[in-house]
């Protein structure tokens, strides 16, 4: 070390930097492009938008973590009717539709309760579940029985689920969770009064989890609702197909058939949801279920948020170094560019980024997939932060040194490739760092536009077994253990970069 | 070993700083291989003035050449001829601004290796005999903050040379030093003025400028006072240039 050759022949900083996206998009591309591109036949494409963690519906078989529910064995069976060749996208419900308006998915099997509002957005298909609302409290309450019961009272809904909106038709005041699940617990602990929701959800939870803390308390009014596929207004051709293989289905027992292995009755025909009798979905102990949820959720971390991490942090370190040097620019309108751009991320909510990202600029023709959408958004907001940390690092390399670089000779370029941005890499490891840790965890945020990751899979586990704090603790514990490792390495990276200042 | 034509030739240089005006008319010439001291109280300009040649300030007017390469100020000056005129010296910091994540080594091959794109081997060779010519072989591996300050001076100094300038210009290349590393420095100084190096340097050390300067330029309020041989110092003709070496000469 500090012989001429070998320092001059090392690579300038930003050719290292131009590379390693290179190649972390080759290695990318290699682990996760696999399968997508491996099948391919004649069969249409058909995307299914589900939740994933809606049991008996739509959730992962908790022995095979196969994606599996009532819904999702109708689908499958009209898709094999109607010769679709089927891709499962695993959402939020309160994303489903957004993805399906941008089309990141063609079809909602979700349980999708045909309503006024939403047949003026979106086709639907022939109904295959009829169902009616129950009201859930906690079990010592003996003041709601019915929907008139629920005026001036809190009620825990999704946010676009047609509950809601009965709920609110009914005077209650609502607050919205993610699934069902979480508006358990609230309800459990006093926060809510109610849910409002489909009778065989809540059958399903009551026999999985063996929570006798909540109760059905009465049925949300005498109407009866109707459950069916939603499709894009642009894509009559896939409901029509959607519809003769249902009526083929329903004529030759098949959806009969489904219905029955899980409820006991047929509900895809009206009045069939009376007589439902639920079957625990899961009855492992919680030790059981820590044990086999732990491979899936490194694997969510493996494939999901720590190539999510990586990406977004070297793309946001060019952005954040473009950034600050445009604020550090004599041109004027560099400048005011990146403190507009500087100003927005750190002024507006990552969450609001993310779906401005994903689910705001299809429709300006701008259309990411998920991973590349993810990225981008998390890079955006890394380089929104790191500018400015960028920035104070570079204006605290003394003058001095910009003087010395530039009798030698060297150009703007050169001097700040060479001699200020080595110096100010120093200075802001250790912010920087901070950013990172940051990173690693808004990386959870990427469930929501559809990335697999960490966290979804404790969610959709969670969801099928009720076992909340195991899991989301399970969950922190991962997180934890990546920051800690990052943070180890910390250490050594100041001290390689501090080498020089004895 | 003075050519018929100077080496550098300063003319009408003018310099303001918002309203005060730094630099009000200088005029000078130095040969080549001479030894030009600028002395002259603080805020009298010198430090611009050797600013000035590498264009570390822009001059408001006047004209400035060293060896082929010239700038008259009167227009802005464009990139490229303010990177000729640069090309033709190198500079020695009152502070040395030596680069701290560079080696001694390291500091030498940066301009001709990245700058010159002088062959690596060739450069690294000539950085060996630079650093023992300022009596610091041996240190090529040291960072810059495991140098006393005399050795951080010296670097400094060989990092200048090792650009191969016509004109070396030094900016009071001992005031931040500790007096008892003075020496040292000087020492190499002195070695350069001898091998017909030519230095324009701004000092406050009156007797060593005595001792080596071919030329001397008394600075007071932008303009050159008084200038000349040595004789300056020993004999000055003007009433501001006695006092202020009255002055140089009780404190020293």
């Amino acid at each position: 070390m500090g012989d001429g050759a070998g320092y001059a022949g090392r690579v300038p900083l930003t050719r290292r930097l131009l590379v390693l996206p290179a190649l972390l998009v080759l290695v990318y591309a290699a682990v996760l492009g696999a399968p997508a591109a491996a099948q391919a036949d004649d069969a249409r494409v058909v995307r299914v938008g589900t939740e994933g963690v809606y049991p008996p519906f739509s959730y992962r078989d908790p022995d095979t973590n196969e994606l599996t529910g009532f819904d999702i064995e109708v689908i499958k069976a009209i898709g094999e009717e109607a010769g679709w060749d089927l891709r499962f996208v695993e959402a939020p419900f309160d994303s489903l539709f957004p993805a399906l308006d941008s089309k990141r998915i063609d079809v909602i099997a979700n349980q999708v309760t045909i309503t006024g509002e939403r047949k003026a957005r979106y086709l639907f298909s022939t109904p295959y579940t009829y169902s009616h609302g129950v009201i859930v409290t906690a079990k010592d309450t003996d003041d709601i029985t019915s929907l008139a019961d629920l005026k001036g009272r809190t009620t825990a809904q999704t946010a676009s689920s047609n509950w809601a909106q009965v709920a609110k038709d009914a005077g209650a005041k609502v607050q919205y969770v993610q699934d069902f699940g979480p508006g358990v617990q609230l309800v459990e602990q006093g926060r809510v009064d109610a849910i409002v929701n489909d009778n065989i959800a809540v059958l399903d939870y009551l026999a999985t989890s063996g929570n006798d803390q909540v109760k059905i308390a009465g049925d949300a009014g005498d109407e009866v609702l109707e459950q069916a596929l939603a499709f894009r207004k642009s894509d009559p051709e896939l409901q029509q197909e959607a519809d003769a293989a249902i009526k083929a289905l329903t004529d030759d027992g098949t959806l009969a058939k489904i219905s029955d292995q899980y409820f006991g009755a047929d509900v895809t025909v009206q009045g069939g949801s009376k007589d439902v009798d639920v079957k625990a979905t899961d009855s492992r102990t919680t030790w059981q279920v820590v044990k086999d949820t732990a491979w899936p959720m490194f694997k969510g971390l493996v494939k999901g948020n720590i190539p999510l991490t990586i990406f977004s942090f070297v793309i946001g370190m060019v952005l954040a170094v473009a950034a600050a040097l445009a604020r550090l620019s004599s041109i004027r309108v560099l400048d005011w560019i990146a403190r507009i751009y500087i100003s927005i991320i750190r002024g507006t909510p990552m969450l609001v980024q993310l779906f401005i990202v994903f689910y705001g600029l299809p429709s300006i023709g701008l259309d990411l997939d998920p991973y590349p959408a993810a990225i981008a958004a998390l890079s955006l907001n890394v380089g929104g932060y790191a500018a400015e940390v960028v920035r104070a690092s570079i204006l605290s390399v003394p003058r001095g040194q910009y003087e010395a670089a530039t009798v030698i000779g060297m150009d703007y370029g050169q001097s700040m490739r060479r001699i200020i941005l080595p110096q100010a890499a120093r200075i802001a490891v250790p912010p920087l760092g901070n950013t990172l840790l940051s990173l690693i965890k808004d990386s959870a945020l990427a469930s929501l536009v559809l990335v697999p990751e960490l966290f979804r899979e404790a969610q959709v586990t969670a969801a099928a077994t009720t076992e909340y704090l195991p899991l989301y603790t399970m969950a922190a514990l991962y997180f934890w253990v990546v920051c800690y490792l990052v943070s180890l390495a910390q250490g050594p990276l100041e001290r390689r970069l501090s080498r020089y200042a004895t | 070993m003075t050519d018929a034509t100077p080496l550098i030739q300063v003319e009408g240089l003018h310099k303001s700083f918002g309203d005060h005006e730094v630099l009000t008319g200088v005029d000078f010439t130095a040969d080549g291989g001479s030894v030009t001291a600028l002395l002259g109280p603080s805020g009298s300009g010198k430090t611009t003035i050797l600013r000035s040649l590498n264009v570390l300030e822009t001059p408001d007017a006047g004209v400035v050449r060293i060896s082929d390469a010239t700038i008259d100020f009167a227009t802005p000056p464009d990139r490229r001829a303010v990177k000729a005129l640069r090309s033709k010296s190198g500079m020695v910091f009152q502070s040395h601004h030596l680069f701290p994540h560079k080696t001694v080594l390291g500091n030498l091959v940066e301009g001709p290796v990245q700058v010159q794109k002088r062959p690596v081997d060739e450069a690294t060779a000539e950085a060996r005999v630079l650093l023992e010519q300022v009596g610091l072989a041996g240190r090529e591996d040291s960072y810059p903050s495991q140098l006393s300050g005399g050795q951080q001076q010296r670097v400094g100094i060989a990092r200048a040379l090792a650009l191969k300038p016509e004109v070396l210009l030094l900016d009071e290349p001992t005031s931040a030093l500790d007096p008892e590393l003075v020496g040292e420095v000087l020492a190499v100084i002195r070695d350069l003025a001898a091998e017909s190096w030519t230095l324009v340097i701004v000092t406050h050390e009156v007797r060593f400028a005595r001792d080596v300067a071919d030329q001397v330029l008394f600075l007071d309020n932008g303009v050159v006072a008084e200038r000349g041989g040595t004789e300056v110092l020993t004999d000055p003709q003007e009433d501001r240039t006695q006092r202020f070496l009255a002055r140089m000469l009780d404190a020293g």
